[in-house]
């Protein structure tokens, strides 16, 4: 294995949730290296940054691998139930209601469910968050205005807007990603808002203020690193929440349309069949489970890991940690 | 200012969202909470439950699934009606009819027979009903659905003999006629009514909008009392989810459910009419040709997809219409599945300067019936194996319909459009005029000769009519393809046990809970 | 306070206008109604009829002039549908989806307190891992498969719980069960990042220092800062939940406006989207004025030191 030699390299790659927070991460003064040890010594984190690398790089490079397998269909060999080799590898997790293999329609669906996902994460992240802080740092209309705005995009029934955007234009994986990243955008915006808003009063904000930094100087190097943790705590949340909404609008009969297959579509398409093949539905669904779960506790310990205050936890061997109560070594 | 002054306590952090959430409670009121129902127990009510809520119970709109199937027969009764098992028309509230002319027909109607509001049925109400359906300006669906255009001449010449004057000599007007509900002369003739008054088994009890509606037996029914005093209905719009309440016992009757559902011996198939096929747009490459539209209908395999899609429940289809339709050609064959003879016929045209390779769309509506979409991939598949470029378009309703319907919506290519065609009516004319007429207004094409063969079919009566149909359905395999069949549908109801009834080909549209008794 | 209020009532109107503008002009991009009334064999004289019956058949722009002047006499327009107002079906549905958004972000809010205050205690520790992987795989439940699964397993094979419907407390259950999952499990990381950097302030210090017991440092100290972001996290799911609760009313046959939503949608009924639009679109906004007001005076008060006294 050269995993030390093409793991970092993956991750750069990798359309995955863990980028971001690793773009903060240089931000700070941790280097990088330092930070990877500290990352092998919580199991937890390993494991779920393990797995998003491969699911990641499933995503990128699976659908080549899988070829035409994912369409291939044999009605003679539906619904194979999952857990047998006999039929061959590939269908190792059962076939469909069309004979398809599950795996490789697992494989092929990861990429359609990143590309909907972290394009639309991304977008309303980036977007409402610098709106959001801009807002509540200068505070008066720009604030009065901005909230106004979403309000109105929160009112606004984001199905209507999906419908519109498959009438006018094609159900394609880059219009949901557009629905998904407007709707959301208020979410980013208001919390934004309210952190920044209540920040821009305390001591070190008046303090640079008071040395004639510039408003944007200030936003960027107070604000914005202190608003940060939440916001990404926010966005991988998020990134479930895009997941399961994109699910939702295939439930409706409004999200991806096939042939394009995305986990989401897999497990609403399966709901027919929970009954009768139950492996349709269950492992799409697990899918998305793991994913999120594993970006959430990624995100969580990157949290800590680049927060000065916090990182000290991480460096304890484990059966200390657990019986320590966090009192008076707080801080350096 | 000291902080301490200023805390709130955590009892007060809590209190806020709770008490904005106490507060959203009370405004809402309860109409939800307090509409508990009495479990309601087999023999004095029957539970029904649909895909989905009436729009309306409007009489002239019975027509629609989802209205027809509270109203129709159940509150409301047409002068006629159609046996679903023989197609045979049979009296309801007129007793007999004949054509008395080219274009009138006469109609005797039944004495001693009473509206629910107390007002007498004649032949005053008859033709009142026919006025406000099909000449005024309601816009009711039945009128476009039956009637065209066409207004029709109606007058009571005395209280039981009714007469019915077309424009043009139409031998099926009694058919067309067993469409309309019949409503009494104090009906509105400006507004459409949700909740109508007729001269059924039922009148409409109440109608808790979003939840039930409840119909009631009615004391004064000319006829046989029904067995079950009540009838409930209540819509989900899952087919599992219908299906678990005919298995957790909440419901009596659940319709339209899926071969997935799983209900096991609750489950009752009946035929449902229902026919889906691929409309070829023939006027675009590569569909211009017809060894291509030929090929689409060798390259489908509908053996495969009826038994393993839907368990070998439907039945592959040679022709718009199902067995049991005035006109259906039982002579006929499906076209067999050859993907080689399908494969040679493109490359012949190709030959022939065809081009083979522009895009053919393949234009589905979601969840337009079980296992849809499983269908369209299917197809996609199986047409792209013959060498075609097929693009699967999954559509909403409404927009589907551009495709469906004149003027077509323009694509980037030929359209092969996925269709469920019924014929409720029983007789090929209502399929025929459509989707065949050059001019129709769900048809991509005709030609002079075969539009000749449809308007003489159309004029023909008895067994001439059935003859012309069944050579317009032979002619259009032969010469034209328009179409290539793939099944005649199933439907599922779930019954439970407590239920006698046996779903017939017309359950779905118009479901007779006079027909339906308690079990031992 | 009052003044605040009335100007963010004030400043809410125009809001609200644009709102429905965009929802007027958005709708009547989806196409023309007339084929999804008429039967398919209508001819062209029929649609054009429709079309002209409706109004359809006038510029955008009149179109909605006729609108806003229907609107300040009260009269929202008929639905395509039932022909019933628009208006009355709208507010009908309303209660139902308010109940079940209200009484889950209740159980969501309370829940979410208890677990993510216990998880924050000890950040990293078994307690936080545990139930910061039971909310996230909370949150990251399709809800529909979810739904199914409860109607599966609670309605039929164990029988304790209707299927579905409205009638009995029984049926209640499994709706906010199912709606519950995602707030809860957003809330419960929010309650607990927030808590965590809380616990960490100096302010919490000096309290411990001061003597004061675990509980009373939690709940009277870090739980108002923590509050917050919580506060403002609820409100926005809050919104979800009334503009989204779609899936749930979809499949228990909940008579909420959700479904008449996406009904409305579907079937182009302009007036009843509109107004159902309309309604929650004002319920928003008081909901966002109530969040805002809630967040002045957790602004005002908490803060230990005021920057700008």
């Amino acid at each position: 294995m050269t995993s030390s030699l093409t793991e970092p390299a993956a991750q750069d790659q990798l359309p995955g949730t863990e980028n971001r927070p690793s773009g903060k991460g240089n931000g700070s003064q941790d280097g990088n290296p330092n930070l990877f040890r500290l990352l092998l010594k919580d199991r937890f984190a390993t494991v779920s940054a393990v797995l998003l690398v491969l699911i990641g790089l499933t995503a990128v490079i699976g659908p080549a691998l899988m070829g035409d397998l994912a369409t291939k269909q044999n009605l003679l060999f539906a619904n194979k139930a999952p857990f047998s080799l006999a039929h061959g590898w590939e269908y190792v997790l059962g076939s469909d209601s069309l004979g398809r293999s599950m795996l490789a329609r697992l494989v092929v669906a990861s990429r359609t469910t990143f590309s909907v996902a972290v394009p639309a994460v991304a977008v309303a992240l980036a977007v409402g968050s610098l709106w959001g802080v801009w807002a509540g740092y200068h505070r008066g209309w720009r604030e009065n205005v901005s909230m106004r705005i979403a309000d109105v995009i929160m009112s606004f029934p984001s199905l209507l807007l999906a419908v519109v955007v498959l009438y006018v234009f094609s159900p394609s994986a880059g219009n949901i990603v557009l629905i998904l990243a407007l709707t959301r955008i208020p979410i980013y915006l208001r919390t934004a808002r309210a952190e920044s808003a209540e920040l821009q009063s305390r001591t070190f904000v008046d303090a640079a203020r008071t040395f004639g930094a510039r408003p944007n100087a200030i936003i960027g190097r107070h604000v914005i690193p202190v608003v940060l943790p939440t916001l990404l705590t926010l966005a991988t949340l998020e990134f479930c929440y895009v997941m399961l909404a994109e699910s939702s609008l295939s439930f409706l009969g409004i999200g991806i349309q096939p042939p394009d297959v995305s986990w989401g579509l897999m497990v609403s398409q399966g709901r027919q069949y929970l009954q009768t093949a139950w492996w349709l539905s269950i492992f799409p669904g697990v899918a998305i489970v793991v994913t999120t779960i594993a970006a959430n506790v990624l995100a969580a310990w990157l949290r800590i890991a680049t927060d000065p205050a916090q990182r000290w936890r991480l460096a304890l061997p484990r059966k200390r940690l657990i019986a320590r109560i966090p009192v008076k070594e707080a801080k350096p | 200012m000291t902080s301490s002054s200023r805390v709130l306590s955590p009892a007060a952090v809590l209190k806020w969202p709770a008490l904005a959430a106490g507060a959203l409670l009370l405004l809402s009121g309860c109409s939800v909470a307090n509409s508990a129902s009495a479990p309601a127990t087999a023999g004095g009510s029957l539970r029904v439950v649909l895909a989905q809520e009436p729009p309306t119970l409007e009489a002239c709109e019975s027509n629609l699934t989802s209205t027809g199937v509270v109203v129709r027969s159940n509150v409301t009764e047409p002068l006629i009606e159609r046996n679903p098992t023989t197609g045979a028309l049979e009296p309801l509230l007129a007793t007999e009819w004949k054509a008395t002319s080219d274009t009138e027909w006469t109609f005797k109607l039944r004495e001693g027979v009473k509206f629910q509001d107390g007002t007498p049925f004649n032949a005053e109400a008859a033709a009142f009903t026919i006025d406000r359906a099909v000449n005024s300006k309601l816009g009711c669906n039945v009128e476009g659905y039956v009637f065209g255009d066409a207004d029709l001449k109606v007058k009571a010449v005395d209280a039981t003999t009714l007469t019915v004057t077309s424009p043009k000599p139409d031998p099926i007007l009694p058919l067309r006629l067993s469409f309309l509900e019949i409503v009494p002369t104090t009906t509105s003739t400006t507004a459409k009514v949700r909740e109508p008054v007729g001269t059924g088994p039922y009148k409409i009890e109440k109608w808790d909008a979003g939840q039930k509606i409840t119909l009631s037996s009615w004391d004064g029914y000319w006829g046989k009392k029904p067995a079950y005093a009540k009838a409930e209905y209540q819509w989900r719009s899952e087919s599992s989810v219908r299906a678990a309440m005919v298995t957790s016992g909440e419901t009596d009757v659940a319709l339209g459910l899926s071969p997935d559902d799983n209900v096991g011996d609750l489950a009752v198939d009946y035929p449902n009419n229902e026919t889906v096929a691929l409309r070829l747009e023939a006027t675009k490459a590569p569909l211009t040709d017809i060894r291509v539209r030929q090929a689409v209908n060798y390259a489908i395999d509908k053996g495969g997809i009826v038994n393993s899609l839907y368990q070998g429940k439907h039945k592959v289809a040679a022709q718009l219409v199902p067995e049991g339709i005035v006109g259906h050609n039982s002579t006929l064959e499906a076209w067999p599945f050859d993907l080689d003879k399908a494969k040679s016929l493109v490359a012949a045209a190709k030959a022939d300067g065809v081009d083979t390779s522009a895009q053919i769309s393949l234009v589905v509506r979601n969840a337009q019936f079980p296992k849809v979409t499983e269908l369209a991939q299917v197809l996609q598949e199986q047409l792209s194996q013959a060498g075609l470029n097929v693009k699967l378009k999954m559509l909403e309703t409404s927009q589907q319909l551009t495709y469906q319907v004149r003027p077509f919506a323009e694509d980037e290519g030929a359209v092969a459009l996925l269709i469920q065609h019924g014929n409720q009516a029983g007789d090929a004319a209502f399929t025929v005029d459509q989707y065949m007429l050059s001019t129709g207004a769900q048809s991509y094409f005709g030609t002079p000769e075969f539009d000749a063969k449809i308007k003489a079919a159309d004029a023909a009566s008895g067994e001439a009519r059935k003859k012309s149909f069944e050579e317009v359905f032979a002619y259009q395999n032969d010469k034209l393809v328009q179409f290539a069949h793939i099944s005649h549908q199933t439907g599922i109801l779930g019954k439970s046990k407590s239920v006698n009834y046996t779903p017939n080909s017309s359950s779905g549209d118009e479901l007779r809970v006079s027909e339906m008794t308690p079990a031992s | 306070m009052l003044i605040y209020l009335r100007k963010r009532i004030v400043s809410s109107a125009l809001p609200l206008v644009v709102v429905i503008v965009g929802v007027f002009a958005l709708a009547r991009m989806t196409g023309n109604p007339a084929a999804l009334y008429l039967p398919l064999n209508a001819t062209q004289q029929m649609r054009d009829e429709f079309t002209a019956r409706n109004g359809l058949d006038q510029p955008l722009l009149v179109q909605m002039a006729d609108y806003f002047g229907g609107v300040l006499r009260l009269d929202f327009g008929q639905s395509l549908r039932t022909g019933q107002d628009a208006a009355a079906m709208a507010l009908r549905a309303f209660p139902a989806t308010l109940q079940l958004a209200a009484t889950t972000m209740v159980l969501a809010v309370l829940l979410a307190l208890v677990v993510g205050c216990w998880a924050a205690l000890k950040p990293n520790g078994v307690a936080d891992r545990i139930s910061s992987f039971v909310s996230m795989a909370a949150a990251s439940i399709p809800d529909f498969w979810l739904a199914i699964v409860g109607i599966w397993v609670f309605a039929i094979t164990l029988g304790w719980l209707p299927t579905s419907g409205v009638s009995g407390a029984g049926a209640w259950v499994l709706p906010i069960a199912t709606l519950l999952l995602r707030p809860f499990g957003v809330l419960v990381q929010i309650v607990r990042g927030s808590m965590v950097s809380a616990l960490s302030e100096p302010y919490i210090k000096l309290a411990r220092s001061r003597g004061a017991g675990e509980l009373r440092v939690v709940t009277h100290h870090a739980l108002r800062n923590a509050a917050a972001p919580a506060l403002t996290v609820a409100g926005d799911l809050t919104v979800g939940l009334v503009n989204g609760a779609v899936v749930v009313e979809t499949i228990f046959g909940w008579p909420g406006i959700g479904k008449l939503m996406i009904d409305s949608i579907l079937q182009r009924d302009f007036a009843v989207l509109q107004a159902a639009v309309l309604l929650t679109a004002v319920a928003i906004f008081a909901l966002n004025i109530l969040i805002d007001m809630g967040y002045a005076l957790l602004d005002a008060r908490v803060r230990p030191v005021t920057a700008r006294a």
